[in-house]
């Protein structure tokens, strides 16, 4: 079989050749190094730790990426149909499932590699600003939690980046069976930023199908200190929800992909 | 015979419960340039879709160097290079990096075939620009560029003139001929312009209303000098330019100021030093041809479309 990291190669080529890539990425560490300086301008003791800021910003950094990757993941499928060139991508001797999946793998390394500047960015910022300082977890983040901050940021972002995986799963399903990008980036960013902001409340509900609302599961995060939106609720069961979410979607998109007459 | 590189078998392709295309029938022979004409809404681009397999049939099948769309996809459409529609490529990206990226998905195709292929198009000076800043006629030129990287046996294009300057219509028509001619590939070009078809192509199949109506072979048009045409007469007194012709034992149309006599070129010129010697003054002689156009309502019944 002919090399299908090309076909990747071709979709990271039509991410990283377009100025709004960069763009984004300034934008976030820009934002970041903003909330670092002001901090170190109103932090007149110079007491501040730096994991504190870190901490701060990643959370912070976390819900750009997300639109970020919302964005690149919708319009990354729905371009192509808006544009044309679908036509043109899809009468190559490559099944429409590798053609999909290509973009898909795609819009995963563009997440990581955001995650990863951005983490680098976070750290080395706030060390300089701040000094290194080897506080506990226990004394930045909550009592409840063990640990060095180090294991605890890595702990984090892993479990932000299954969340991130799952929002830009459903923003390419959304794109890719809406062929629209404005209605997959307007849909999912209201789903993520505007439900998800509910969540509370939707644990709150005495119901039992509540349990399996995709929006008390998305932030895995709480369960690092140990306090789940719903009482009874733990890892493996989020995560199971979460799974079952995923794969209701990667079916849906390639199902949608694959038996679709392209008219555009 | 050598087993043509293109089979319809009965395609048919229904939406709800409207026919688009009926029953369409129909072989391309490799080495051939065949137009595929029709009016707007006929099923031209639809039955490119589903040769390209963008669109599934409804029920038929279509056969590509012997391999079924359907069933063995990867392996037909390796033999295909085309454009459907308009030649949409990424604005953002270069016309270079627009090839590359298409290069890239189809084995084989060298850098030295990029070249190759972009100086066949004629797009060196601009290839490293953005596509957005391309005029129609060089996206064309683009789309011509990405459909033959790969040296297709047949190569498919829908409406490929639009956008093309007089001087790039007839570049493409030389280079589709030779193509076809000197590589012995496949051209399958769909158009409704029909003066364009009878000069590109050597065969031409009609559709309309997704049926396949009639397929030509285009020499047959052809006009003979000698041969009777309709000729028209443009004089300042018709009535007196009537008797003249009936003297002649010619039956002559009026046509406002007009006659318009079947005639051959001679009895032309004869008629025409008659006239003036009967003191008609003739403004003009134009030969009244049928043209493909009316040949081609005549063929589809003159039907509106919409």
């Amino acid at each position: 079989m002919f090399n299908f990291l090309k076909l990747v190669q071709n979709e990271n080529m039509k991410i990283y050749r377009r100025p709004r890539t960069y763009v984004m990425l300034g934008i976030l560490l820009a934002l970041i190094a903003a909330i670092s300086i002001i901090g170190y301008f109103v932090d007149q003791n110079h007491d501040t730790s730096a994991w504190n800021m870190i901490i701060t910003e990643v959370m912070i950094a976390y819900m750009l990426i997300t639109v970020f990757t919302i964005i690149i993941a919708s319009s990354g499928v729905a371009d192509e149909f808006t544009s044309g060139t679908i036509k043109l991508l899809l009468i190559r001797p490559w099944t429409r499932s590798k053609v999909l999946l290509s973009k898909y793998i795609a819009v995963l390394l563009y997440a990581l590699g955001m995650v990863v500047v951005m983490l680098v960015f976070t750290i080395i910022l706030n060390i300089i600003l701040f000094g290194y300082g080897d506080e506990s977890a226990s004394e930045i983040v909550s009592p409840l939690v063990s640990g060095s901050m180090a294991a605890y940021l890595l702990k984090y972002s892993f479990l932000k980046y299954v969340s991130l995986v799952v929002t830009t799963t459903l923003a390419f399903m959304l794109a890719t069976v809406s062929r629209s990008g404005a209605l997959a980036i307007g849909l999912s960013l209201f789903l993520i930023l505007g439900v998800n902001s509910f969540s509370p409340l939707l644990a709150a509900l005495k119901y039992k199908w509540a349990d399996y609302i995709l929006f008390i599961h998305l932030d895995l995060t709480q369960y690092l200190n140990n306090t789940p939106m719903r009482d009874g609720m733990t890892l493996g069961f989020s995560v199971l929800v979460l799974a079952v979410y995923y794969a209701v979607f990667v079916g849906l998109a390639w199902y949608v992909f694959k038996k679709r007459d392209v008219a555009a | 015979m050598e087993q043509p590189i293109v089979q319809l078998q009965q395609v048919t392709k229904r939406i709800g419960k409207k026919t688009i295309i009926d029953n369409l029938t129909l072989d391309l022979p490799l080495g051939e340039v065949f137009g595929f004409l029709g009016p707007n809404g006929s099923g031209k681009t639809t039955t490119i879709r589903m040769m390209v397999g963008l669109m599934a049939m409804t029920s038929g099948e279509i056969k590509i160097g012997g391999y079924s769309i359907r069933s063995q996809y990867q392996q037909a459409i390796r033999n295909v290079g085309a454009i459907v529609e308009n030649p949409e490529m990424y604005k953002y990206l270069t016309g270079y990096q627009n090839l590359v990226h298409f290069a890239r998905m189809i084995e084989g195709v060298t850098p030295e075939r990029i070249q190759e292929v972009i100086a066949l198009v004629g797009l060196e000076a601009r290839i490293h620009d953005k596509v957005k800043t391309y005029s129609l006629g060089m996206r064309q030129r683009l789309g011509v560029a990405q459909a033959i990287l790969h040296r297709p046996k047949l190569l498919i294009l829908d409406e490929p003139t639009n956008g093309l300057d007089p001087a790039g219509i007839r570049e493409l028509r030389d280079y589709l001929r030779q193509l076809s001619k000197d590589e012995g590939i496949a051209v399958f070009v769909s158009s409704h312009l029909l003066s364009e078809m009878e000069l590109m192509c050597d065969r031409v199949a009609i559709i309309q209303n997704g049926k396949l109506i009639d397929v030509r072979t285009i020499q047959e048009a052809g006009l003979d000098v000698d041969s009777n045409v309709h000729m028209l007469f443009e004089v300042d007194k018709p009535a007196d330019a009537l008797a003249v012709a009936a003297e002649l034992g010619k039956d002559a149309l009026r046509e406002g100021d007009s006659l318009v006599i079947e005639a051959n070129r001679e009895f032309a010129a004869d008629f025409n030093a008659r006239l003036v010697s009967a003191g008609i003054k003739v403004y003009g002689i134009r030969v009244q041809t049928k043209s493909l156009e009316d040949q081609f309502l005549e063929v589809t019944g003159g039907e509106r479309i919409v």
